[in-house]
Protein backbone atom coordinates (compact mmCIF):
# COMPACT_ATOMS: atom_id res chain seq x y z
CA UNK A 1 0.00 0.00 0.00
CA UNK A 2 1.11 3.55 -0.93
CA UNK A 3 0.02 6.44 0.43
CA UNK A 4 -3.47 6.08 0.58
CA UNK A 5 -6.52 7.99 1.26
CA UNK A 6 -7.93 8.04 5.00
CA UNK A 7 -10.79 6.17 4.69
CA UNK A 8 -13.27 9.06 5.13
CA UNK A 9 -16.19 7.57 4.02
CA UNK A 10 -17.44 4.41 6.06
CA UNK A 11 -18.76 1.34 5.34
CA UNK A 12 -23.06 0.84 4.70
CA UNK A 13 -24.13 -0.32 8.12
CA UNK A 14 -25.81 -3.08 5.98
CA UNK A 15 -24.55 -5.86 3.82
CA UNK A 16 -21.20 -4.30 3.38
CA UNK A 17 -22.12 -2.00 0.72
CA UNK A 18 -20.14 1.09 0.22
CA UNK A 19 -21.89 4.88 0.23
CA UNK A 20 -20.66 5.79 -3.13
CA UNK A 21 -21.27 9.33 -2.54
CA UNK A 22 -18.14 9.70 -0.30
CA UNK A 23 -16.33 7.48 -2.44
CA UNK A 24 -12.71 8.45 -3.31
CA UNK A 25 -12.08 11.59 -1.10
CA UNK A 26 -8.10 11.54 -1.71
CA UNK A 27 -6.64 14.17 -2.84
CA UNK A 28 -3.06 12.33 -3.57
CA UNK A 29 -3.79 10.93 -7.34
CA UNK A 30 -2.86 7.28 -7.78
CA UNK A 31 -1.63 5.57 -10.65
CA UNK A 32 -3.68 2.44 -12.38
CA UNK A 33 -1.64 0.33 -14.67
CA UNK A 34 -4.17 -1.38 -16.71
CA UNK A 35 -2.79 -4.46 -18.58
CA UNK A 36 -4.50 -5.81 -21.13
CA UNK A 37 -6.18 -1.86 -22.15
CA UNK A 38 -7.47 -2.92 -24.94
CA UNK A 39 -9.44 -6.08 -24.81
CA UNK A 40 -13.26 -5.48 -24.47
CA UNK A 41 -13.21 -5.27 -20.43
CA UNK A 42 -9.94 -3.33 -20.10
CA UNK A 43 -11.13 -0.71 -22.59
CA UNK A 44 -14.49 -0.24 -20.73
CA UNK A 45 -12.51 -0.12 -17.53
CA UNK A 46 -10.45 2.60 -18.77
CA UNK A 47 -12.63 4.36 -20.19
CA UNK A 48 -14.72 4.13 -16.61
CA UNK A 49 -11.78 5.17 -14.23
CA UNK A 50 -10.66 8.22 -16.69
CA UNK A 51 -13.55 9.87 -14.54
CA UNK A 52 -12.31 9.68 -11.40
CA UNK A 53 -9.07 11.11 -9.47
CA UNK A 54 -6.45 8.61 -11.34
CA UNK A 55 -3.83 8.66 -13.43
CA UNK A 56 -4.13 6.17 -15.88
CA UNK A 57 -0.95 4.01 -17.21
CA UNK A 58 -2.35 1.47 -20.46
CA UNK A 59 -0.44 -1.29 -21.82
CA UNK A 60 -1.16 -3.97 -24.43
CA UNK A 61 0.09 -5.37 -27.24
CA UNK A 62 -2.00 -3.54 -30.05
CA UNK A 63 0.02 -0.33 -30.10
CA UNK A 64 -2.45 0.82 -32.57
CA UNK A 65 -5.16 0.45 -30.58
CA UNK A 66 -3.95 1.74 -27.73
CA UNK A 67 -3.27 4.94 -29.63
CA UNK A 68 -7.00 5.29 -30.58
CA UNK A 69 -8.11 4.12 -27.01
CA UNK A 70 -6.23 6.98 -25.52
CA UNK A 71 -7.18 9.48 -27.90
CA UNK A 72 -11.05 8.62 -27.57
CA UNK A 73 -10.60 8.78 -23.53
CA UNK A 74 -8.87 11.99 -24.03
CA UNK A 75 -11.96 12.91 -26.27
CA UNK A 76 -14.61 12.21 -23.41
CA UNK A 77 -12.79 13.38 -20.60
CA UNK A 78 -10.20 16.22 -21.72
CA UNK A 79 -8.99 16.64 -17.91
CA UNK A 80 -7.96 12.90 -17.96
CA UNK A 81 -4.56 12.21 -17.05
CA UNK A 82 -3.79 8.90 -19.52
CA UNK A 83 -1.36 7.68 -21.89
CA UNK A 84 -0.30 4.28 -23.08
CA UNK A 85 3.18 2.86 -22.13
CA UNK A 86 5.03 -0.26 -24.17
CA UNK A 87 6.03 -2.34 -21.13
CA UNK A 88 3.98 -4.19 -18.64
CA UNK A 89 6.92 -3.89 -15.87
CA UNK A 90 7.43 -0.51 -16.39
CA UNK A 91 3.67 0.53 -15.86
CA UNK A 92 3.49 -1.49 -12.97
CA UNK A 93 6.49 -0.09 -11.62
CA UNK A 94 5.07 3.69 -11.73
CA UNK A 95 1.90 2.08 -10.62
CA UNK A 96 -0.14 2.30 -7.41
CA UNK A 97 -2.47 -0.07 -8.29
CA UNK A 98 -1.89 -2.60 -11.21
CA UNK A 99 -5.47 -4.07 -13.35
CA UNK A 100 -4.40 -7.53 -14.95
CA UNK A 101 -7.34 -7.10 -17.90
CA UNK A 102 -5.81 -10.46 -19.44
CA UNK A 103 -7.50 -13.67 -19.97
CA UNK A 104 -6.87 -16.31 -17.08
CA UNK A 105 -4.25 -18.32 -19.15
CA UNK A 106 -1.71 -14.87 -19.51
CA UNK A 107 -1.99 -14.34 -16.40
CA UNK A 108 1.43 -16.15 -15.64
CA UNK A 109 2.81 -15.11 -18.35
CA UNK A 110 2.52 -11.49 -16.80
CA UNK A 111 3.22 -12.02 -13.77
CA UNK A 112 6.44 -13.21 -14.45
CA UNK A 113 7.25 -9.63 -15.75
CA UNK A 114 5.69 -7.82 -13.34
CA UNK A 115 6.30 -9.19 -9.79
CA UNK A 116 9.18 -7.67 -8.90
CA UNK A 117 7.63 -4.33 -9.43
CA UNK A 118 4.28 -5.96 -7.92
CA UNK A 119 5.35 -6.01 -4.42
CA UNK A 120 3.21 -4.88 -1.88
CA UNK A 121 0.99 -3.51 -4.72
CA UNK A 122 -2.59 -4.20 -5.18
CA UNK A 123 -2.97 -6.46 -8.25
CA UNK A 124 -6.76 -6.69 -9.52
CA UNK A 125 -7.36 -10.13 -10.83
CA UNK A 126 -10.83 -9.54 -13.19
CA UNK A 127 -10.24 -12.84 -14.86
CA UNK A 128 -13.05 -15.74 -14.70
CA UNK A 129 -11.12 -19.02 -15.59
CA UNK A 130 -13.85 -20.09 -18.39
CA UNK A 131 -13.09 -23.46 -20.97
CA UNK A 132 -13.38 -22.88 -24.23
CA UNK A 133 -16.95 -23.71 -24.50
CA UNK A 134 -18.15 -21.91 -21.57
CA UNK A 135 -19.62 -24.55 -20.10
CA UNK A 136 -17.36 -24.60 -16.98
CA UNK A 137 -14.25 -23.46 -15.59
CA UNK A 138 -10.80 -24.62 -15.97
CA UNK A 139 -9.62 -24.36 -12.16
CA UNK A 140 -10.79 -26.72 -9.67
CA UNK A 141 -13.18 -26.35 -7.27
CA UNK A 142 -10.39 -26.22 -4.51
CA UNK A 143 -9.13 -22.67 -6.16
CA UNK A 144 -10.01 -19.83 -8.35
CA UNK A 145 -8.03 -17.37 -10.86
CA UNK A 146 -7.87 -15.25 -8.05
CA UNK A 147 -6.37 -17.46 -5.68
CA UNK A 148 -3.68 -18.63 -8.22
CA UNK A 149 -2.43 -15.28 -9.11
CA UNK A 150 -1.78 -14.28 -5.91
CA UNK A 151 0.25 -17.86 -5.59
CA UNK A 152 2.32 -16.36 -8.78
CA UNK A 153 2.60 -13.09 -7.15
CA UNK A 154 2.89 -13.94 -3.52
CA UNK A 155 4.05 -10.19 -2.16
CA UNK A 156 1.15 -8.64 -3.37
CA UNK A 157 -1.91 -8.16 -2.62
CA UNK A 158 -4.48 -9.58 -5.10
CA UNK A 159 -7.76 -8.44 -5.01
CA UNK A 160 -10.81 -9.78 -7.10
CA UNK A 161 -13.29 -7.65 -8.65
CA UNK A 162 -15.03 -6.46 -12.07
CA UNK A 163 -15.35 -10.06 -13.04
CA UNK A 164 -19.08 -10.38 -12.70
CA UNK A 165 -19.73 -7.57 -14.79
CA UNK A 166 -19.81 -7.05 -18.56
CA UNK A 167 -17.76 -4.89 -20.74
CA UNK A 168 -20.81 -3.02 -22.28
CA UNK A 169 -22.53 -2.73 -18.10
CA UNK A 170 -20.01 -0.28 -17.81
CA UNK A 171 -21.13 2.43 -20.40
CA UNK A 172 -24.63 1.28 -19.14
CA UNK A 173 -24.13 0.28 -15.10
CA UNK A 174 -27.74 0.79 -14.25
CA UNK A 175 -30.07 -1.87 -15.98
CA UNK A 176 -33.65 -1.91 -16.07
CA UNK A 177 -33.30 0.81 -13.09
CA UNK A 178 -31.05 -0.92 -10.90
CA UNK A 179 -27.72 -0.01 -10.35
CA UNK A 180 -25.56 -3.10 -10.65
CA UNK A 181 -23.71 -4.95 -7.86
CA UNK A 182 -19.90 -5.24 -8.25
CA UNK A 183 -18.63 -7.76 -5.99
CA UNK A 184 -14.72 -7.66 -4.23
CA UNK A 185 -12.94 -10.24 -2.84
CA UNK A 186 -9.80 -10.48 -0.96
CA UNK A 187 -7.76 -10.32 2.60
CA UNK A 188 -6.69 -6.98 3.01
CA UNK A 189 -8.91 -4.64 4.36
CA UNK A 190 -7.48 -1.54 2.93
CA UNK A 191 -7.50 -2.97 -0.28
CA UNK A 192 -10.58 -4.03 -0.47
CA UNK A 193 -11.65 -0.20 0.21
CA UNK A 194 -9.61 1.06 -2.16
CA UNK A 195 -10.72 -1.54 -4.97
CA UNK A 196 -14.42 -0.72 -3.89
CA UNK A 197 -13.05 2.73 -4.31
CA UNK A 198 -12.64 2.31 -8.56
CA UNK A 199 -15.65 0.26 -8.33
CA UNK A 200 -17.92 2.85 -7.22
CA UNK A 201 -15.67 5.12 -9.91
CA UNK A 202 -16.94 3.25 -12.67
CA UNK A 203 -20.64 3.41 -11.69
CA UNK A 204 -21.52 -0.13 -9.77
CA UNK A 205 -22.34 -0.66 -6.31
CA UNK A 206 -19.72 -2.45 -5.01
CA UNK A 207 -19.83 -5.32 -2.10
CA UNK A 208 -17.38 -7.22 -0.46
CA UNK A 209 -17.74 -10.02 -0.38
CA UNK A 210 -15.37 -12.12 1.49
CA UNK A 211 -11.40 -12.71 1.43
CA UNK A 212 -10.08 -14.09 -1.50
CA UNK A 213 -11.42 -17.42 -1.57
CA UNK A 214 -14.85 -16.34 -2.07
CA UNK A 215 -13.24 -15.71 -5.64
CA UNK A 216 -14.24 -19.29 -6.71
CA UNK A 217 -18.03 -18.17 -5.94
CA UNK A 218 -17.63 -14.94 -7.81
CA UNK A 219 -15.82 -16.73 -11.29
CA UNK A 220 -18.73 -19.58 -10.69
CA UNK A 221 -21.33 -16.87 -10.97
CA UNK A 222 -20.13 -15.44 -13.61
CA UNK A 223 -19.86 -18.47 -15.39
CA UNK A 224 -23.85 -18.79 -14.56
CA UNK A 225 -24.47 -15.68 -15.74
CA UNK A 226 -22.68 -16.27 -18.95
CA UNK A 227 -24.65 -19.19 -20.01
CA UNK A 228 -28.29 -17.57 -18.87
CA UNK A 229 -27.10 -14.74 -21.15
CA UNK A 230 -26.90 -16.72 -23.78
CA UNK A 231 -29.88 -19.15 -23.48
CA UNK A 232 -31.80 -16.61 -22.50
CA UNK A 233 -30.71 -14.00 -25.20
CA UNK A 234 -29.59 -10.69 -22.73
CA UNK A 235 -27.31 -9.48 -25.33
CA UNK A 236 -24.11 -9.01 -23.09
CA UNK A 237 -26.43 -6.45 -21.10
CA UNK A 238 -26.95 -7.98 -17.84
CA UNK A 239 -25.66 -7.77 -13.92
CA UNK A 240 -26.22 -9.28 -10.65
CA UNK A 241 -28.22 -7.31 -7.94
CA UNK A 242 -28.73 -8.38 -4.99
CA UNK A 243 -32.46 -7.72 -3.35
CA UNK A 244 -32.79 -6.95 0.16
CA UNK A 245 -34.91 -5.05 2.45
CA UNK B 1 15.76 -1.65 -7.43
CA UNK B 2 16.13 -2.08 -4.20
CA UNK B 3 19.90 -2.64 -4.31
CA UNK B 4 20.17 1.19 -3.62
CA UNK B 5 18.13 0.02 -0.33
CA UNK B 6 19.99 -2.33 0.90
CA UNK B 7 23.73 -0.87 0.14
CA UNK B 8 22.01 2.19 2.97
CA UNK B 9 20.92 -0.75 5.29
CA UNK B 10 23.79 -3.22 5.15
CA UNK B 11 26.23 0.32 5.71
CA UNK B 12 24.41 0.49 8.92
CA UNK B 13 23.61 -3.01 10.04
CA UNK B 14 24.99 -5.77 7.88
CA UNK B 15 22.13 -8.41 6.43
CA UNK B 16 21.75 -12.32 6.29
CA UNK B 17 20.52 -13.39 2.93
CA UNK B 18 17.44 -14.51 5.05
CA UNK B 19 17.31 -11.02 6.62
CA UNK B 20 17.11 -9.45 3.24
CA UNK B 21 14.79 -11.74 1.50
CA UNK B 22 12.47 -10.75 4.57
CA UNK B 23 12.52 -7.18 4.43
CA UNK B 24 12.18 -7.15 0.71
CA UNK B 25 9.61 -9.35 0.17
CA UNK B 26 7.47 -5.88 2.73
CA UNK B 27 8.97 -3.46 0.13
CA UNK B 28 7.40 -2.00 -2.76
CA UNK B 29 9.06 -0.22 -5.46
CA UNK B 30 8.27 2.62 -6.98
CA UNK B 31 8.44 5.41 -10.21
CA UNK B 32 7.38 8.82 -9.97
CA UNK B 33 8.05 11.54 -12.54
CA UNK B 34 8.93 14.99 -11.89
CA UNK B 35 6.22 17.14 -10.53
CA UNK B 36 3.59 14.34 -9.50
CA UNK B 37 2.98 14.39 -5.89
CA UNK B 38 3.51 11.27 -3.48
CA UNK B 39 1.38 12.69 -0.71
CA UNK B 40 -1.12 15.51 -1.13
CA UNK B 41 -1.68 17.61 2.38
CA UNK B 42 -5.35 16.24 4.09
CA UNK B 43 -4.19 12.44 2.88
CA UNK B 44 -3.11 10.15 5.66
CA UNK B 45 0.78 9.37 4.86
CA UNK B 46 1.02 5.77 4.34
CA UNK B 47 4.12 5.18 3.61
CA UNK B 48 7.98 6.10 4.04
CA UNK B 49 9.81 6.21 0.71
CA UNK B 50 13.17 6.02 0.42
CA UNK B 51 15.23 7.58 -2.91
CA UNK B 52 17.04 5.11 -4.75
CA UNK B 53 17.41 7.67 -7.47
CA UNK B 54 16.34 11.30 -8.18
CA UNK B 55 14.93 14.09 -5.69
CA UNK B 56 11.73 14.93 -3.81
CA UNK B 57 11.16 18.05 -1.40
CA UNK B 58 8.46 18.23 1.48
CA UNK B 59 6.97 21.34 2.27
CA UNK B 60 4.03 22.83 4.12
CA UNK B 61 1.30 25.35 2.04
CA UNK B 62 0.52 28.97 3.56
CA UNK B 63 -2.13 30.78 4.31
CA UNK B 64 -1.15 32.64 0.99
CA UNK B 65 -0.53 29.32 -0.62
CA UNK B 66 3.51 30.19 -0.13
CA UNK B 67 5.48 26.93 0.01
CA UNK B 68 7.64 26.45 3.27
CA UNK B 69 9.96 23.45 2.31
CA UNK B 70 10.77 21.89 5.53
CA UNK B 71 13.73 18.58 3.29
CA UNK B 72 14.92 17.73 0.44
CA UNK B 73 15.44 14.12 -0.18
CA UNK B 74 17.72 13.36 -2.75
CA UNK B 75 19.75 9.51 -3.35
CA UNK B 76 20.17 7.57 -0.20
CA UNK B 77 17.45 9.79 1.55
CA UNK B 78 14.13 8.85 3.43
CA UNK B 79 10.75 11.23 3.21
CA UNK B 80 7.88 10.69 4.75
CA UNK B 81 5.01 12.87 7.12
CA UNK B 82 6.05 11.11 10.16
CA UNK B 83 3.48 12.87 12.15
CA UNK B 84 0.75 11.53 9.97
CA UNK B 85 2.50 7.97 9.34
CA UNK B 86 2.58 7.25 13.06
CA UNK B 87 -0.73 8.71 13.80
CA UNK B 88 -2.41 7.93 10.68
CA UNK B 89 -3.86 11.78 11.04
CA UNK B 90 -4.42 13.53 7.95
CA UNK B 91 -0.49 14.89 6.41
CA UNK B 92 0.14 19.07 7.13
CA UNK B 93 3.05 18.39 4.67
CA UNK B 94 3.12 17.67 0.57
CA UNK B 95 5.91 15.52 -1.07
CA UNK B 96 6.26 15.63 -4.51
CA UNK B 97 9.18 15.03 -7.22
CA UNK B 98 11.17 17.41 -8.41
CA UNK B 99 12.75 14.62 -10.67
CA UNK B 100 11.96 11.75 -12.35
CA UNK B 101 12.81 9.43 -9.20
CA UNK B 102 12.83 6.03 -7.76
CA UNK B 103 11.77 4.93 -5.01
CA UNK B 104 11.44 2.19 -2.03
CA UNK B 105 8.24 2.39 -0.12
CA UNK B 106 7.56 0.44 3.30
CA UNK B 107 3.97 0.66 4.56
CA UNK B 108 2.86 1.63 8.13
CA UNK B 109 1.61 -2.38 8.36
CA UNK B 110 5.03 -3.96 7.16
CA UNK B 111 7.09 -1.16 9.00
CA UNK B 112 5.48 -1.93 12.41
CA UNK B 113 5.51 -5.53 11.48
CA UNK B 114 9.66 -5.97 10.83
CA UNK B 115 10.13 -3.56 13.79
CA UNK B 116 8.72 -6.92 15.87
CA UNK B 117 10.25 -9.24 13.97
CA UNK B 118 12.84 -8.16 12.52
CA UNK B 119 15.48 -6.87 15.32
CA UNK B 120 18.22 -5.71 12.22
CA UNK B 121 15.67 -3.95 10.93
CA UNK B 122 14.60 -1.99 14.18
CA UNK B 123 18.04 -0.97 14.86
CA UNK B 124 18.00 0.08 11.67
CA UNK B 125 15.10 2.14 12.33
CA UNK B 126 16.87 3.72 15.16
CA UNK B 127 20.06 4.88 13.68
CA UNK B 128 18.14 6.66 11.47
CA UNK B 129 15.70 8.14 13.79
CA UNK B 130 18.67 9.40 15.41
CA UNK B 131 20.16 10.66 12.17
CA UNK B 132 17.01 12.77 11.41
CA UNK B 133 17.34 14.13 15.36
CA UNK B 134 20.69 15.43 15.21
CA UNK B 135 20.11 16.99 12.08
CA UNK B 136 16.85 18.87 13.04
CA UNK B 137 18.62 19.97 15.98
CA UNK B 138 21.26 21.54 13.99
CA UNK B 139 18.84 22.73 11.48
CA UNK B 140 16.62 24.35 14.22
CA UNK B 141 19.87 26.19 15.52
CA UNK B 142 20.62 27.49 12.30
CA UNK B 143 17.16 28.94 11.64
CA UNK B 144 16.90 29.99 15.38
CA UNK B 145 20.65 31.36 16.34
CA UNK B 146 22.54 31.73 12.80
CA UNK B 147 23.49 35.25 10.53
CA UNK B 148 21.14 34.54 7.14
CA UNK B 149 24.81 34.62 5.23
CA UNK B 150 25.68 31.93 8.00
CA UNK B 151 22.30 29.93 6.87
CA UNK B 152 22.90 30.12 3.31
CA UNK B 153 26.47 28.83 3.44
CA UNK B 154 25.79 26.24 5.92
CA UNK B 155 22.86 24.62 3.42
CA UNK B 156 25.55 24.87 0.50
CA UNK B 157 28.50 23.17 2.47
CA UNK B 158 26.45 20.10 3.54
CA UNK B 159 24.16 19.59 0.81
CA UNK B 160 26.31 20.79 -2.24
CA UNK B 161 24.79 17.99 -4.23
CA UNK B 162 21.24 19.30 -3.85
CA UNK B 163 21.84 22.64 -4.06
CA UNK B 164 23.26 22.15 -7.79
CA UNK B 165 20.16 20.44 -8.90
CA UNK B 166 16.91 22.73 -7.46
CA UNK B 167 16.08 25.78 -8.10
CA UNK B 168 17.14 29.12 -6.07
CA UNK B 169 13.47 29.92 -5.15
CA UNK B 170 13.61 26.27 -3.36
CA UNK B 171 17.04 27.00 -1.17
CA UNK B 172 15.46 29.88 -0.04
CA UNK B 173 12.04 28.70 0.86
CA UNK B 174 14.32 25.71 2.61
CA UNK B 175 16.29 28.22 4.64
CA UNK B 176 13.38 30.79 5.93
CA UNK B 177 14.16 33.55 3.20
CA UNK B 178 12.31 34.94 0.64
CA UNK B 179 13.95 34.56 -3.03
CA UNK B 180 14.81 38.60 -3.08
CA UNK B 181 16.44 38.50 0.23
CA UNK B 182 18.22 35.14 -0.57
CA UNK B 183 19.77 37.16 -3.87
CA UNK B 184 20.54 39.67 -1.83
CA UNK B 185 22.31 37.55 0.71
CA UNK B 186 24.22 36.00 -1.74
CA UNK B 187 25.31 39.71 -3.44
CA UNK B 188 26.75 40.06 0.17
CA UNK B 189 28.45 37.19 0.01
CA UNK B 190 30.02 37.43 -3.41
CA UNK B 191 31.16 41.09 -2.03
CA UNK B 192 32.34 40.25 1.18
CA UNK B 193 34.72 37.53 -0.84
CA UNK B 194 35.83 39.68 -3.24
Amino acid sequence: MLFLASRQWSRGKRHGTFALSKANKMKTKQTIAIIGATGNMGSAISQSLAKGNYRLLLHAPHEDKLTTLVHTIKAAHPSAEVESIDCSKQASWEADIIILAVPYAAEKEVADKIREVANQKIVISIANPLNATYNGLVTDATTSAAEELQKLLPNATVIKAFNTTYAADFAQPVIDGKQVDAFVAGNNEDALQTVSDLVATAGFNPIVAGDLSVSRTLEGMQLLLIQLTMKYNYNWVAGWKVLHN
Amino acid sequence: MYSAYFDNFTKKVPLTPEERELIQSHLSVKKIRKKQYLLQEGDVCKSIAFVEKGMLREYSLDEQGGEHIIQFASEGWFISDMYSFITAEPATYNIDAIEDSELVMISRSSHDYLLTNCPKYETFTLQLITGAYLAMQKRLNSTIAASLESRYESFMALYPHIAQRVPQHMIASYIGLTPETLSRVRRRIASNKG
